[in-house]
């Protein structure tokens, strides 16, 4: 089954270089593209609606204008989106307390420094499988 | 009423012509007895008691029938003399004076000697009768009694502790004569209120430990006030305050002692602002180093993917544009560095040279150089600067914080509304304030505050916003030991305050 990946990051190149890695690692991956945690946030609100499109992975950088990445887990949480989404921090920072606030977010399941590479994308990948695995066990246990 | 020897005729009798009597009378009653010639002072006599007393056994007594005088000091038997004249003079005068004796060992004792001038009848000589009553213990006692109070009048008046005592409504009943030479002024202080004394916002505190030294008497209670030394300074005085407790349980007095803590207060508070400083400091270098990493990392970052994606490219057209992403990455690495570099210059340069400058010329001068964007934008700006006005700056870091805040307001002016800019300034006790106020798209300072003045913070979906503006301006004013502000509301405006250093 196909994987869909939002990439929330303000920097151009950086966005075109994540892209490229994912595309190329994540096996049958969709990947859009968001300048900042308020234009990805608007398009989650419109899919959390429909209850569809729901990304299964999101790569969020953290210092972005308009909604920096702290301002968009806050907004996130508050979606009402039952499906199990794996985020994924994506930063330059090296500040500790960056590192520390991100644990405080239980749907952060990963801090990774910049540039993104194979490896991370193979363990953002296994997360990933594991939740979808979860969700289809929910639901099926639901069903019962 | 008849006196004793008018009822008693015997006794009368007795007393002059039986020597039994007589004696006992005279050895009994006094420490000897002393008849004076008050012609010639040369001629006296002494009675064995007087010996006895100045520790002269019966055998010790000298033979020489003068030998009295030697034992008197000669000050007080001139004294003596000129006391006896004023009786012989006039008979309602009192002889009743205390004579310096030698005693026989060498030290001093004091003999009261009370005395009666005898007239003989008509023109005979007249003598006094002297009767002596040893005093020395007396003396010594009071010697010692002052010895004591003037060693504990000295520890209360000491240089450097206040004692004062109070009644239970705060009034003072006794201050020692530090705290009267500090704070006593002309007037007596004694019976005036100790709370009015002291600077206002401190008698709360005061009347606090007040009511605590009424709650726990006999206890000590802390507590550092002020009070205006004679000279108008203010002087902070650490006290203890404990209420006394006089018969019957009640409180009667408080006794308060304290010493002037001002210049420990002051090194304190001079401690703690250093402490402050540096750790502002210490916090500034940090999001420094925090800030450089983060920013030259993530061009690095997107470097190595880069060169990593080109060596992988396939065609030519995929080659070109990693070519052209690697020119816009090295080039972005270089504006940050120069960025960097920019601020590293102003946080080093704590010491640039300030100059004085016309504020009014210098907002002139930057309105001039926008001038063409402004008058594109159709903005309407409203200068209310007094031409004297100056400011003590560094020339540098006026011109870039003007230019940074009114090129703020262009770039982010109202785009449904007339647009305009104010800029105000005026002279205060702390130095020259200015106001930039717009009525542009304004920020959510709710949301933002904290980031507002940060690096590579940016709060509007501009492409050329480099975020380092507000973040240089903040630091130029800080440089300068000014302050700056904002007030900000989303659709309304913004108005940014600095408050310009007044000392050069």
């Amino acid at each position: 089954m196909s994987h869909l990946a939002y990439v929330i990051e303000n920097d151009h190149i950086t966005a075109v270089v994540t892209e490229l890695v994912l595309r190329k690692n994540l096996r049958r991956g969709e990947v859009q593209h968001f300048a900042n945690g308020k234009v990805a946030f608007n398009q989650l609100l419109l899919k959390a609606k429909e209850n569809a499109g729901i990304p299964d992975l999101i790569l969020l950088d953290l210092n972005m204008p308009v909604m920096d990445g702290w301002e968009f887990l806050d907004a996130f949480m508050k979606l009402p989106i039952a499906k199990q989404v794996c985020v994924f921090v994506l930063t330059s920072s090296i500040h500790p307390d960056d590192r520390e606030k991100a644990k405080r977010y239980n749907i952060v399941k990963g801090f990774f420094s910049k540039p993104l590479d194979e490896n991370s994308v193979a363990w953002m990948q296994q997360f990933v499988q594991l939740a979808g695995a979860s969700t289809r066990a929910k639901r099926l246990y639901t069903a019962q | 009423m008849l006196n004793l020897l008018e009822q008693h005729p015997e006794l009368a009798a007795s007393i002059t012509c039986n020597p039994v009597v007589y004696d006992f009378l005279q050895n009994s009653l006094t420490d000897g007895l002393w008849y004076w010639n008050l012609l010639q002072p040369a001629e006296g006599w002494v009675n064995a008691a007087f010996w006895q007393t100045l520790g002269y056994a019966p055998d010790q007594v000298p033979a020489d029938p003068a030998a009295w005088r030697a034992c008197i000091d000669p000050t007080d038997l001139a004294a003596a003399w000129q006391r006896a004249e004023a009786c012989a003079q006039d008979s309602s005068q009192e002889f009743d004076l205390v004579l310096r004796c030698t005693h026989h060992e060498g030290s001093s004792a004091w003999l009261r000697c009370r005395g009666v001038v005898l007239r003989g009848n008509g023109s005979s000589t007249p003598w006094l009768m002297g009767a002596l009553f040893d005093v020395t213990k007396e003396k010594y006692k009071e010697a010692s009694a002052q010895e004591v109070a003037t060693h504990y009048s000295s520890i209360l008046s000491n240089q450097s502790v206040y004692i004062v005592k109070t009644d239970p409504q705060g009034n003072y009943t006794y201050v020692n004569d530090f705290f009267y030479e500090r704070f006593g002024c002309e007037r007596d202080i004694i019976g005036t209120s100790s709370l009015l004394s002291i600077v206002e916002e401190d008698r709360p505190k005061c009347l606090e430990v007040v009511i605590q030294c009424f709650q726990a008497p006999e206890v000590p209670h802390q507590v550092i006030l002020r009070k205006p030394y004679r000279d108008g300074s203010v002087k902070s005085n650490h006290w203890e305050f404990k209420g006394i407790l006089g018969e019957g349980g009640k409180l009667t007095e408080i006794l308060c002692v304290g010493y002037d803590v001002t210049l420990l207060l002051e090194n304190l508070q001079r401690a703690q602002h250093l402490l402050d400083v540096t750790s502002q400091q210490n916090i500034r270098l940090q999001n420094f180093a925090y800030i450089i990493s983060h920013n030259i990392r993530s061009h690095s970052a997107n470097l190595t993917s880069l060169v990593q994606l080109l060596s992988e490219a396939k065609g030519k057209e995929q080659k070109t544009m990693f070519m052209q992403m690697l020119a816009t990455s090295t080039e972005q690495l270089a504006d940050t560095i120069v960025n960097l570099n920019d601020i590293v210059t102003i946080n080093n340069n704590v010491s640039k040279p300030k100059a004085s400058r016309a504020l009014k010329a210098e907002i002139d001068k930057t309105l001039d150089a926008l001038s063409v964007l402004i008058r594109q934008h159709h903005i309407t700006v409203e200068v209310a600067v007094p031409p004297a006005l100056t400011v003590t700056v560094v020339p540098a870091y006026l011109d870039s914080i003007l230019l940074n805040l009114i090129s703020n307001a262009v770039k982010y002016r109202a785009l449904d509304r007339p647009a305009f800019i104010r800029l105000q300034a005026q002279a205060t006790p702390e130095g020259v304030v200015l106001t930039v106020a717009d009525n542009g798209l304004g920020i959510d300072t709710v949301r933002y505050r904290a980031k507002l003045f940060g690096m590579y913070k940016t709060f509007h979906d501009n492409e050329d916003a480099r975020g380092v503006g507000l973040f240089i301006t903040k630091n130029q004013v800080e440089a300068m030991q000014g302050t700056i502000s904002v007030d900000s509301e989303v659709g309304v405006g913004s108005t940014f305050t600095i408050q310009f250093h007044e000392n050069p």
